[in-house]
């Protein structure tokens, strides 16, 4: 997402930066149910250090990071999804 | 009653009766409480994100179930005791279910609304996109 912001040249000089207004996934696609059996959904939402992405970056609302965490802990705890890579 | 799901590993070089073995004891458990085992799934061999045990891989089994909580109590305790099965969890699954109905009903409602009301297409669009 950071790759999305334009630079814009100001007549007073400054710089502006144009970022793209993020969207969360699960409200734009309509993905009710957020399964910690959906490994192929979860995935997208943790990088290689497996750490869940942050709201800031992915755009997720509230609503559904709060239960995109708890599917992808139920995930961790099945061994679905890994805690942490080496 | 309430609806759960059970999800197990089984280590990987148990033979295929030694999980069937498994299947039908937690059945037995389960029907015998007064409770009714909707599904059995086999999920079949997959690698584990992390070592469990010194294993890499597993066998998954998915128990979809209505039962009360005592007699997933004894599942659990059973499967803790159990040498093949390296990992199990369960997952209470009716609130979920009861809340994606709720949405899903919403959601028919609105649309119903929107066919008969007058078809201002273009605002709608938007409105639908912020949502």
């Amino acid at each position: 997402m950071r790759s999305a912001k334009d630079k814009e040249k100001r007549p007073g000089g400054q710089k502006q930066y144009y970022r793209r207004k993020k969207v969360c996934k699960f409200c734009v696609e309509r993905i009710d149910s957020i399964n910690y059996k959906d490994v192929k959904l979860l995935s997208q939402f943790v990088p290689e250090r497996a750490k869940i992405m942050p709201r800031r970056i992915s755009g997720v609302c509230s609503h559904h990071q709060r239960r995109l965490n708890d599917a992808i802990k139920k995930a961790r705890n099945i061994a679905l999804l890994p805690f942490a890579t080496e | 009653m309430r609806n759960y799901e059970i999800m197990f590993i089984v280590d990987p070089n148990a033979a295929e009766e030694e999980i069937d073995k498994i299947n039908a004891q937690l059945e037995s458990i389960i029907t015998s409480g007064g409770g009714k085992v909707d599904k059995i799934e086999k999920m079949g061999k997959r690698r584990l994100a992390y070592e469990v045990d010194k294993h890499r891989e597993g066998y998954y089994v998915l128990f979809v179930t209505s039962a009360n909580g005592d007699i997933i109590k004894e599942c659990e305790r059973r499967l803790r005791v159990m040498d093949a099965v390296i990992k199990y969890i369960t997952v209470r699954t009716d609130e979920e279910v009861r809340r994606l109905e709720k949405i899903k009903s919403y959601r028919q409602k609105r649309a119903a609304r929107r066919s008969s009301g007058a078809p201002a297409a273009p605002a709608q669009s938007i409105e639908e996109a912020m949502q």
